[in-house]
């Protein structure tokens, strides 16, 4: 389920499975763009994978934490272990394969 | 018998409108676009100068003319092109994503541009990791730090301005000197925290795991000098992303799509439409007109066809 999560509920979900975290700036434009993506990405993975979009400015630990230092950043993670990690707007197919992957 | 009648590459300002058009012309169209619908104007906090809009955030206005496309029912897909062949009146569209293959009567080619690079050492090492290209996505994350922009453009000196509002220390290192509209030279130069180097060649980036800072010369005197900072911004021009299209004979030069009035190229059905093409203009508002003149031509053509 794609939604965004405040860091409380990031740390409830981030260990249980397959999750997908899409750290983005609000006033950054490929990252609504991603989410347009991520919206299509969750109609065909939707099941398999957790997605949760991380605010960088209300998130400043996390940001921390994960090393994100641009923006968008896509970290997927099985069971809190980092599995991957992209950077910048990405192909829809690109996101799709890395979670089919995983 | 075709796939669709027309086949746009590209779903930016200029790719949209064609679609739009092309859709109300009664045509099959597919639009295809490797990364997301918008192009460049994603990468654009505040757009002024699109009639009727007043001042738009970029990647809204994109959001806004995609759902126009939807609208219409303009089919989409996400598809990196790879090359583009033609024979006997007919075009062949290869995309790497699944090798997928689509044919087509007509072709309208909106691909747009991309930011250039410097070339120098250890850029790649750091891009994404302390450079970017892109200032409305990582700028609010530079506050209060110590920031380089490359380049004296218009971009660069209006992405300068949104900047040194809000980063502690602005150093701009330019080949020559600001180029870009006098008002906003003059306002950047009056900014406290702006420091600017003009007349240099960058040599290369250092750091460690992180970006440390930015090396450069002097082109007058040959002073060498290095910036600490945190990040740096490239805005030194864009390129035509047509290299799949260099074996169609279409290209000048530079790499820009050869058109005439009619957006039409050498080649019999196919068109060109937007910031790929020779102009003069390159605005989110001549793309749109590129693209709606585009898909009339491509009408014309689709409907000689068949």
């Amino acid at each position: 389920m794609l939604r965004e999560v405040t860091e409380d509920e990031f740390r409830q979900s981030v260990n249980e499975g397959l999750v997908l975290a899409d750290f983005f700036s609000s006033t950054c434009g490929p990252c609504k763009m991603l989410s347009f993506v991520l919206a299509d990405v969750e109609k065909v993975c939707g099941e398999k994978v957790n997605i949760m979009k991380v605010d960088f400015d209300k998130n400043k630990k996390l940001v921390e934490e994960y090393e994100v230092s641009g923006y968008p950043t896509l970290i997927l993670m099985r069971d809190g272990a980092e599995l991957k990690r992209m950077s910048g707007l990405q192909q829809k197919p690109a996101i799709i394969r890395m979670i089919e992957e995983a | 018998m075709a796939d669709y009648d027309l086949i746009i590459i590209g779903s930016g300002p200029a790719g949209m409108t064609a679609s739009i058009y092309a859709a109300r012309a009664n045509l099959s169209v597919l639009m295809l676009d490797k990364l997301a619908p918008g192009g460049q104007i994603i990468n654009t906090n505040e757009i002024q100068n699109y009639t009727g809009m007043g001042t738009i955030n970029g990647a809204e206005l994109a959001i806004q003319m995609f759902q126009h496309t939807q609208e219409l029912q303009v089919a989409f897909d996400y598809k990196t092109v790879r090359e583009v062949k033609v024979e006997d009146g007919l075009k062949t569209v290869f995309c790497e994503e699944d090798d997928a293959v689509y044919t087509a009567y007509a072709v309208i080619l909106c691909t747009g541009t991309r930011p250039r690079m410097l070339g120098v050492e250890h850029e790649t090492r750091y891009a994404g990791n302390g450079i970017s290209w892109c200032a409305i996505c990582d700028g609010a994350a530079c506050r209060g730090k110590d920031v380089v922009v490359v380049g004296g453009g218009n971009s660069a000196v209006e992405e300068s301005i949104y900047l040194a509002e809000i980063v502690k220390s602005l150093t701009i290192v330019t080949m020559f000197d600001l180029t870009a509209d006098p008002i906003a030279c003059d306002k950047l130069r009056g900014m406290e925290n702006v420091k600017i180097y003009p007349y240099q060649d960058v040599l290369d980036f250092y750091g460690e795991k992180k970006l440390g800072g930015i090396h450069f010369k002097s082109t007058e005197t040959g002073e060498e000098n290095r910036v600490a900072c945190d990040q740096v911004f490239e805005y030194i021009g864009l390129t035509p992303t047509t290299e799949c299209f260099k074996d169609l004979g279409i290209l000048n030069e530079m790499g820009y799509v050869k058109v005439d009035a009619q957006m039409a190229t050498e080649i019999p059905g196919i068109f060109g439409a937007g910031d790929c093409v020779t102009k003069n203009l390159r605005q989110v508002i001549t793309a749109c007109a590129d693209g709606a003149i585009a898909a009339q031509s491509a009408a014309r053509y689709v409907q000689g066809m068949k």
